[in-house]
């Protein structure tokens, strides 16, 4: 289970829920970290989707994703879109997971200043008032 | 004989601020604007209005109040095409779509002679507000933009691990932004013509980590017009001319990041792109003898000068640094000013890209011509290099 963070601030960009990535946003508020592979060529992809990207089969089956990985690369945004500007500066990364999928996301907590690219992260659910995010965190 | 396509007359206003604010008395408009450049590169052309066949736009920005605007502009131009009148828009190769559908016309007989054009006026739209519509345009909208990445945030991504592979420092790669600079203040259409320091340069706020603002690209409007023709025309109206040799382009079926790790700073969309247009026009990056490459950040022309096989591979910072791709050096890079120091009118951007080129090839860059200019890379992208066009230009007559 990914560990629950909750956020006070609602955020400000929230994604749109499909009747499809429901299950993601929903598992993920419970702490769940949940993609689909493909029932037919085994690919495992990120963001879940309703048909294989790589096979194009049309039945892919969810599954809960190991959630521990390293840091790629990220970065520290200073200027942002007007939505985001109250929570500036804020860090983001690219995370490859242990079960090979690749995530770019929010870096967690806000404060931390010693991201390094190769550093083993681990994936956790920012819960909000209006909507649940996931993230990364150091291990 | 085979039929080729040429580049015989260009245009551009210098990259700068244009764009009016509502409450200004007297408004800029884009069609005002633009119809003179397309009057100026047709006089530099020496062509006849009545052989334009073909229009290609370049998708102005939302701000542009006038929408339809290729079918405005044929109007605003009173030129009727029996070819093709459309607008094209790819995020950054948004006007290389323009100069490569206009090359299409003229090959597929379409047009004795195309106009690409376009217009980007964005400067008095704040970069915050700008930002909440150029955020929707790079990553997934759901997915990723949730979390705050913006267009430039993926570049940055891209340093820090550069960096991190290549034991590279901020320093050196922010050399980029002086070389570029130092051209810019040779280049009439440079929005930035004043000389920096790498220190200035170290010293500015951060935009995005570790890239501050001296190597970020800055906030720019612009306006240019390229004149493709066939070569026979061109022959016909006895102008040099410049040829396109060859061309590529390769997608690599990902937006910013792929759904399992890859190696992202290999801009392996440069890297195919590039060779099959160097093996198309039989040559090798050796033959380059310079190259405009879209390169929104110092470190993005670190990648793509490796990634084209200009510079080894993590040593394009380095080769800035010692002057190789400096005006005067082994291989001169953006000698336009880049788009940092150039400017970046996004949907532009490629046109000022052909005119260096074109303005070098025809021996006409002034205080930076390359000397004995004959084969040049022009290379624009979009995303996260995700997908690159290239086209090989040369010098002929």
């Amino acid at each position: 289970m990914l560990q629950i963070i909750p956020i006070d601030r609602p955020l400000a960009y929230p994604p749109r829920v499909t009747a499809f990535t429901r299950r993601f946003w929903e598992g993920l508020a419970l702490g769940a970290f949940r993609s689909t592979r493909c029932d037919a060529c085994g690919h495992l992809t990120f963001p879940p989707k309703p048909i294989c990207p790589n096979c194009w089969h049309e039945k892919v089956l969810w599954e809960d994703v190991d959630a521990d990985g390293t840091l790629y690369s990220w970065t520290r945004i200073h200027a942002g879109p007007a939505v985001f500007e109250a929570e500036l500066p804020y860090a983001v990364g690219v995370v490859d997971l242990r079960a090979g999928i690749r995530v770019a996301c929010r870096l967690w907590p806000d404060a931390c200043q010693d991201w390094i690219c190769a550093m083993p992260v681990r994936m956790v659910a920012l819960t909000t008032p209006n909507g649940v995010l996931f993230g990364a965190t150091p291990i | 004989m085979v039929r080729r396509a040429v580049i015989i007359g260009t245009s551009a206003i210098p990259v700068g601020k244009y764009q009016t604010r509502p409450e200004e008395q007297d408004q800029v408009v884009e069609h005002e604007l633009l119809a003179r450049l397309v009057v100026d590169a047709m006089a530099d052309a020496h062509a006849d209005k009545r052989d334009v066949a073909s229009i290609i736009v370049a998708q102005p920005r939302p701000y542009t109040r006038q929408q339809y605007f290729s079918t405005f502009m044929a109007s605003y131009l009173k030129l009727p095409c029996t070819g093709i009148v459309m607008e094209v828009l790819g995020n950054g190769l948004t006007a290389a779509l323009a100069l490569d559908k206009a090359i299409d016309e003229v090959l597929l007989g379409r047009a004795n002679v195309a106009l690409a054009m376009g217009i980007n006026m964005e400067t008095a739209v704040s970069a915050r507000d700008h930002m909440m519509e150029s955020m929707r345009k790079t990553g997934d909208v759901d997915f990723h933009t949730s979390a705050g990445f913006t267009p430039i945030s993926w570049y940055a991504i891209d340093m820090m691990r550069y960096m991190h592979e290549h034991g590279v420092s901020r320093a050196d790669i922010a050399s980029v932004a002086v070389k570029n600079r130092a051209h810019a203040v040779l280049n009439p259409l440079a929005q930035f013509r004043k000389p920096i320091t790498l220190e200035e340069v170290l010293a500015q706020r951060p935009i995005v980590e570790p890239l501050g603002l001296f190597e970020v690209p800055p906030r720019s409007d612009g306006a240019a017009c390229v004149v493709v023709a066939s070569e026979e025309y061109a022959r016909s109206v006895g102008v040099p001319y410049i040829l396109i040799r060859s061309r590529a382009f390769y997608h690599e079926g990902a937006h910013q990041i792929a759904d399992t790790p890859t190696d992202m700073i290999a801009l392996d969309a440069a890297r195919r792109a590039s060779r099959q247009a160097y093996d198309e026009a039989g040559i090798v990056p050796a033959d380059i003898d310079l190259a405009e490459l879209y390169a929104p950040c110092t470190i993005v022309e670190v990648m793509a000068s490796e990634a084209a096989g200009l510079v080894p591979r993590g040593h394009g910072a380095h080769a800035a640094k010692a002057g190789e791709t400096s005006l005067g050096g082994r291989i001169p890079i953006a000698t336009s000013g880049g788009l940092t120091s150039r400017g970046h009118p996004s949907y532009a951007t490629p046109l000022y890209n052909v005119i260096e080129l074109a303005d070098q090839l025809r021996g006409r860059a002034g205080k930076r011509q390359v000397e004995g200019a004959e084969i040049a890379l022009l290379m624009n992208e979009l995303g996260n290099y995700n997908a690159a066009m290239v086209h090989i230009l040369e010098r002929q007559g």
